[in-house]
């Protein structure tokens, strides 16, 4: 199994790929469109902001092929942090701004009486799906983020986080395509066995 | 509820590791990568890498040990010292850093801070800054690794990296750090109302209790920890598992 990654230039793809390189499997860091044509599987990550993720992700064109590889030839796609939010219909950082719509929702600040923004460091993770939570010791996992993901349909939502008086989606599932707020690739064994999940999930 | 993070605090002089007293005096102690692999295997929630030098030298941090940490360890890595501009910024994070840490630059040119959180996001910008208490009870701010005294009030320099975008605060407590004698609390109960990000200690850990009083009487959601770990007999598991013993939200790893 090939697993693609998009290198969008919105750094941390490095983690990424270490990550599923510990799994011995073969990783294409696309830098071009074209070179997901050879991936089984797609990987979206990023952290930054999703006005200048979005823009950069249409400007070297990854924007219309993603949707060809992942909404017309189906293959299975993992978005970390911003690449689970990019999934959304809009979000509101940085202004109003479109997002790839592919599951409905919206992107907004997080906001509460009780917490510190950006929410940052480990949390735990109240898991909804079985298969992608598999085999966890601890179910904490590493968030760092200023805005989330309020899907629309609740029954994509896969996994929930407390953050004070707030609860946040920290993953969502719909078909081929699975979100996670937190960052796999920086928690430790849980994370990497998320990946390895969602990798058996595709095979 | 988020857990309090514990953070290995690694002080890089050339590509060596060291740790001294109050920012001086230092010790070799042991290479990044080793150190890095070890606090890794042991469930540090995160390492922070600070090139002392590098801003005096008017140079970068050497990004080539940041990618060496990424590819062995699977933890958040913030790594600083010498970042001037959003391009030196970009290297490491090309390099694999998950966070950024601006110190001098912040206090020279505090704008800085404002166009790396638009580039980059407010959650990968951290701002660190040293302090030291003068004789009438002030506390006075200090850059490039403490040699130089900035011309800055820390409540007015702190309120205003935040607004500009700063995502996490670290402070040091120059008179504290690598004493083993304690936190400042005192300083870190100032800053609590004026800190609506993450704040992280520094300066001071020594024993087990000098971290259960910080969780306890302030509102810092981590610890930055040198020389307990570097040259005394603990470490991150023996840590976590007193903080837990004393109800102090810790990650189990």
């Amino acid at each position: 199994m090939k697993i693609g990654i998009v290198n969008n230039g919105l750094g941390n793809v490095g983690s990424v790929h270490s990550a599923f390189e510990f799994y011995k499997y073969d990783v294409i860091l696309a830098n071009n469109p074209k070179d997901l044509d050879a991936s089984d599987v797609i990987v979206l990550a990023g952290v930054g902001n999703f006005k200048t993720a979005a823009a950069k992700l249409r400007q070297l064109q990854f924007w219309n092929k993603l949707g060809e590889e992942v909404i017309v030839k189906k293959k299975p796609l993992l978005g970390i942090c911003l690449g689970m939010q990019l999934f959304a219909d809009v979000s509101f950082e940085g202004g109003e701004n479109k997002g790839l719509g592919w599951i409905k929702g919206r992107v907004v600040k997080i906001e509460g009486d009780l917490v510190k923004v950006p929410h940052i460091g480990w949390d735990e993770v109240k898991p909804m799906d079985e298969i992608l939570f598999k085999g966890m010791r601890y179910n904490s996992f590493y968030f760092m983020h200023s805005y989330h993901f309020i899907p629309e349909d609740k029954s994509v939502i896969k996994a929930v986080t407390q953050y004070g008086d707030l609860e946040i989606v920290s993953a969502v599932r719909k078909d081929n395509i699975v979100g996670v707020q937190f960052h796999p690739e920086k928690s430790q064994g849980d994370g990497l066995r998320l990946l390895r999940n969602f990798l058996e999930m595709s095979k | 509820m988020t857990y309090k993070r514990i953070i290995p605090i690694f002080l890089l002089k050339g590509n060596r590791l060291v740790k001294g007293t109050r920012f001086g005096d230092f010790v070799d102690v042991g290479d990044p990568l080793s150190q890095a692999m070890i606090y890794d295997a042991q469930g540090a929630d995160e390492i922070i890498i600070v090139d002392i030098d590098a801003s005096g030298n008017k140079r970068l941090i050497n990004t080539d040990i940041i990618n060496a940490m990424i590819h062995k360890c699977r933890l958040p890595i913030s790594a600083g010292g010498g970042i001037k501009t959003i391009e030196d910024a970009r290297k490491c994070f090309g390099a694999g850093a998950d966070k950024i840490i601006i110190n001098t630059s912040a206090a020279l040119n505090p704008s800085l801070i404002k166009h790396l959180a638009d580039e980059f996001g407010s959650q990968s910008v951290v701002v660190s800054v040293d302090v030291k208490k003068s004789r009438t009870g002030n506390y006075d701010v200090y850059i490039y690794s403490g040699r130089q005294k900035a011309a800055l009030d820390i409540m007015e320099h702190i309120s205003r990296v935040i607004d500009y975008g700063a995502g996490e605060v670290i402070v040091t407590s120059i008179d504290k750090e690598g004493t083993l004698t304690g936190f400042d609390y005192e300083i870190y109960n100032k800053l609590k109302n004026i800190t609506k990000v993450p704040l992280i200690a520094s300066g001071g850990a020594g024993k087990y209790d000098d971290m259960v009083k910080l969780f306890k009487e302030t509102d810092c959601d981590a610890c930055a920890v040198g020389k307990m770990l570097f040259l005394r007999d603990y470490d991150i598991v023996k840590f976590k598992s007193y903080l837990k013993g004393r109800k102090i939200p810790v990650r189990d790893a």
